[in-house]
């Protein structure tokens, strides 16, 4: 999110009454996109990682840790750093230093993030595919924590969980700010938890104006031996009176074994691990989106590294629901809980969810893939299409187009500018699917973009890197392979579900495409149109459920799916690479390899796993502030060794 | 009669993914993509009802000129062109002599591997060509190289020894050719050398060469190597002197997985056998000639066998991948 546009937010129902010009703007400008670089090509393979950081504080002596809110200072200092500059890196919401005349390495930068607790570390300037920049990651990454560090008060560290264990427990900010503020509304949180820039307390603000009520973020409790069952989360309280959304727990928002929170902060003060590349042109861009969406949800529950929620053990493993309803704006008629009145239709997704489109103009994509649920504005899709876009591009973006705008500043209502993409980006951006296909912006290079949004931030940079690497190399292997993993829509929808449960990466089944190479017959590509195309069986016959193990590692009967690793194994096969880099991606990849056969622990495995052999730990689910302390200084401990002196050595196996 | 085999474009039509760990070597690429390619060229013959200018009499799916035959008939197999301008791509060309052929034909064994990989590519140069020579395996765990001899030429009949080595089955049997002399060897690199001074091939390279090896060739080329291909079933055993000699040299080590004896007479006999064998039909059987067989008679003796990659440089995309493998068929 770009931070510098500053101005007057409108507050809900202003906002309301704009979103319709907003839309109208965003869909003009969207055109203005694709007539200026619906042509563009030949662009380079350039990707970019994002890690994001908890800063926690710690308090030793009382054996206490906190996250720490000095994200402004912390970012100052930084944006302050005349050699970080001079090198190229900087914070760009404040200052940076010349990336783009650097030739040689160039230093990270870095961003704020929704929660005030938290840090985004990029790159400075984008990977290439010259295997030699593949291990440039890893050291890359832990320079990016060691700077971040290094501008960080003798207390502070940067650690990446998805979560902070004890968020939204009473004592859990450095410093302390009481709850129940006019943004949030929340009885957990401050409203001092959020950026302090006007977009943030403006965006959480609005989406619980725009809903009704609070958003409700409920996670199933883990039931360990002695929680009381049935669980009723007793950090709740019932009695307070200071807004009118405090009766939402006294209507029904509290469920029974649900751990229960009611802001945004709790979603999107998760980190996670993201990955965005430049495709070569258009459509490369789009059959990439297409392909990593089935990829998503395995991703995700491979990267599993969330069981802790607000104090207690979830009965989950992974973060993505729970961001999902801290951002879900919907109304109660969009929900279907009361009758279409006011607004336009049912909607059956929160913002942030898995993808509902597919949107390239392959072949293979079959119209039963298609997901039947979803909802377009016909008239922003017409006016795409009239303006040349054809119609599954544009029923992606007259999908994403359903929701209302949720930040508008006024002074961007009185002009529209062409050459901007402020109210588009305005929709793009806060469509929070686990794809996103993103056009290139004005005013530089920047070819089409696809980034790839499920995965969970791990605790180490090696793990880190061996996803973000792994992703790399996918790609490489579906665009050299051609492959095909196409599944009907709402088979992602429901992996992702899945993923969300416990140890789902060793104990569930997820729908995957058998068959991911192309039938193609002889002589099909000199003369496509020859002979009849050959017809196509049931799309039910085309994918079965597998396990993690043989989505990753392949399926051990004949003809069975040949497995993620060793596709990519064949196409590193295919390619001229040194023995020094073969020799960092074997260990990435045997990571991958072992996590998703189980002998290696997700990260949730282990976390869950250190709480309940905690000395403190009553098997009550609860992870109080001593456990906390020792898992974070834990974690912390882990991310500067990699297990190599035996701490988290189920996460990591035996290291050198 | 000459057997030209091809594969097409791999990447694509035919990928041969391998469970077993992609560090160990193997020719079932090869083998497999060979068989892939040959049998649905048949069956696109079958179902196709008019047969193409350049089918052969003897069977719609197999070309035929004066002295070759080329299976499949390339019109029913070939890939298109390369999408990019030649600029984009890295094409590198691996060229497999094989046992008991005589080093005197390698030249024209050369010339014959890259102008079916430039016509098959439409393109007019390679950027690399790695050349692998039989008998010479690098190992990771002994790199004295102490076995290296000085016959002047591999002994000829060891081909026997793979006979019972079968199309399809893993792992490859490379250790028991002799390897030749650093002068044999350097021989054949002074024709490669020449055909880099013509523009053919902008750079060399070499396969599965250890340091002495790499020692005593090194100072005596010309156009010297820029890359060193070698197999290690572990990554973290590269012998040290080898690393820090490659660096000296300014020589790039680049790991690969291919047999050196990528194609031994056996396996492709069996490849090419009748149908009732699991062969693909090309050489005749003891009993009847089954519909949609060639059946050839007689001996075949593979020539040389040579993979070729183009790989899109800047987004890392392998957009062709194949094999060619030339055998002579003494027909009886």
């Amino acid at each position: 999110m770009g931070l510098l546009a500053i101005g007057t937010p409108l507050e809900w129902p202003e906002a309301k009454q704009v979103a319709s010009h907003v839309r109208e703007w965003g869909v003009e400008q969207l055109l203005a996109i694709w007539r200026r670089a619906k042509g563009k090509e030949r662009d380079a393979l350039l990707w970019g990682d994002e890690i994001e950081y908890l800063v926690v504080c710690y308090d030793d002596q009382h054996r206490k840790v906190r996250l720490s809110l000095r994200q402004a200072d912390i970012l100052a200092a930084l944006a302050n750093d005349e050699k970080l500059l001079e090198e190229g890196g900087g914070v760009p919401d404040v200052k940076r230093g010349p990336a783009k005349t650097r030739k040689g390495p160039c230093a990270p930068v870095f961003h704020p993030e929704f929660g005030r607790f938290m840090l985004e570390a990029t790159p400075g300037k984008p990977w290439g595919i010259g295997f030699k920049d593949l291990l440039g990651v890893e050291p890359d990454m832990k320079l990016r924590r060691v700077i971040a560090k290094e501008h960080m008060a003798e207390t502070e560290y940067p650690i990446t969980m998805t979560t902070f264990p004890r968020l939204g427990c009473s004592d859990c900010t450095m410093p302390s700010y009481p709850a129940s503020g006019p943004k949030l509304r929340s009885q957990f949180l401050p409203d001092e938890i959020a950026n302090p820039h006007i977009r943030f307390p403006t965006l959480a603000a609005n989406i619980r104006a725009r809903r009704g009520r609070k958003v409700e973020v409920n996670v199933p409790i883990f039931k360990d031996e002695k929680t009381p069952w049935p669980f009723s989360d007793p950090t709740v309280n019932y009695d307070l009176h200071n807004w009118p959304e405090d009766d939402d727990v006294r209507n029904g928002a509290v469920k029974p074994n649900y751990i229960y929170m009611d802001a945004m902060a709790f979603g999107m003060g998760s980190c996670c691990l993201q990955i965005t590349f430049q495709a070569k042109n258009i459509d490369e861009g789009r059959k990439m989106y297409d392909q990593l969406s089935p990829i998503g949800p395995i991703m995700l529950a491979l990267t599993a590294a969330t069981p802790i929620y607000k104090g207690f053990l979830a009965d989950t493993d992974v973060r993505w629901n729970q961001i999902s309803r801290a951002v879900d704006d919907r109304t109660r008629e969009e929900l279907g809980e009361a009758p279409l009145k006011n607004d336009r239709w049912r909607i059956p997704k929160s913002r942030y969810a898995a993808n509902s489109t597919y949107i390239s103009q392959d072949p293979r994509l079959r119209p039963e893939y298609l997901d039947p649920d979803l909802v377009v504005d016909e008239d922003l899709k017409a006016k795409l299409v009239a303006g040349g876009m054809d119609d599954v591009l544009a029923t992606h973006f007259a999908h994403l187009f359903i929701r209302d705008p949720i930040v508008v500043f006024n002074e961007d209502l009185k002009e529209l500018d062409l050459d901007k993409t402020d109210h588009f980006e305005n929709l793009q951006s806060t469509n929070w699917q686990h794809m996103r296909f993103k056009p290139p912006p004005p005013g530089n290079d920047t070819g089409w973009r696809v980034e790839f949004r499920p995965m969970e931030i791990q605790i180490t940079d090696f793990e880190n890197a061996a996803f973000a690497i792994f992703i790399v190399l996918i790609t490489r292997a579906i665009l050299s392979f051609d492959l095909n993993f196409y599944v009907p829509i709402p088979k992602t929808t429901e992996n992702m579900e899945t993923a969300h449960r416990r140890d789902a990466v060793l104990n569930d089944k997820f729908w995957f495409r058998k068959n991911p190479f192309s039938q193609k017959t002889h002589g099909e590509t000199s003369t496509p149109n020859s002979s009849p195309p050959t017809p196509l069986g049931p799309v039910e016959d085309e994918f079965e459920e597998m396990t993690i193990a043989e989505v990753i590692n392949g399926q051990s009967k004949d003809d069975g799916f040949p497995g993620l690793i060793p596709l990519v194994e064949s196409y590193l096969n295919s390619v001229n690479i040194d023995i020094e880099t073969r020799c960092e991606l074997a260990r990435y990849l045997d990571l991958i390899r072992k996590r998703a056969d189980g002998t290696l622990w997700t990260g949730a495995r282990w976390m869950r796993e250190f709480v309940r052999s905690h000395k403190e730990y009553k098997m009550d689910s609860v992870v109080g502030e001593d456990i906390s302390y020792d898992l974070v200084t834990m974690v912390e401990d882990i991310t500067k060794r990699e297990g190599k002196d035996g701490k988290g050595e189920q996460m990591f196996g035996k290291r050198r | 009669m000459k057997l030209v085999l091809s594969t097409s474009n791999i990447m694509t039509s035919h990928p041969s993914i391998s469970h077993r760990p992609l560090t160990e070597k193997s020719n079932t690429e090869l083998t497999g993509s060979l068989r892939n390619n040959i049998t649905s060229a048949q069956e696109a013959a079958k179902s196709s009802s008019q047969t193409t200018k350049s089918a052969s009499p003897k069977a719609p799916w197999i070309a035929e000129t004066t002295s070759t035959l080329s299976i499949p008939c390339p019109s029913l197999s070939r890939s298109g062109p390369l999408q990019e301008p030649r600029s984009a791509y890295d094409i590198t060309v691996k060229l497999f002599f094989l046992p008991s052929i005589p080093s005197s034909r390698r030249c024209e064994h050369t010339r014959e591997a890259l102008d079916l990989v430039l016509k098959e590519l439409g393109v007019d140069s390679i950027d690399l060509l790695i050349t692998s020579f039989p008998g010479i395996s690098f190992d990771a765990e002994d790199d004295s190289d102490s076995d290296l001899s000085d016959l002047s030429q591999p002994s000829s009949p060891t081909h026997n020894t793979f006979d019972s080595v079968s199309a399809g089955v893993d792992g490859c049997g490379d250790s028991v050719v002799q390897p030749e002399s650093i002068d044999s060897l350097l021989t054949t690199y002074a024709t490669l050398e020449s055909l880099v001074d013509s523009g053919l091939i902008h750079t060399l390279g070499l396969a599965e060469f250890g340091t002495s090896r790499l020692q005593k060739f090194l100072p005596k080329t010309r156009i010297p190597p820029t890359v060193d291909q070698i197999n290690v079933r572990d990554c973290c055993v590269v012998p040290r002197p080898l690393i820090q000699y490659a660096k000296a040299q300014g020589l790039e080590l680049l790991t690969h997985n291919d047999c050196t004896d990528i194609l031994p007479r056996g396996t492709l006999r069996d490849l090419l056998g009748p149908k009732e064998g699991k062969g693909v039909g090309v050489l005749a059987g003891t009993g009847e000639k089954e519909d949609g067989e060639l059946g050839l008679r007689g001996d075949v003796e593979p020539q040389f066998v040579v993979k070729y990659t183009a790989v899109v440089r800047d987004r890392g995309v392998v957009e062709n991948k194949g094999y060619f493998a030339v055998a002579e068929l003494n027909e009886e």
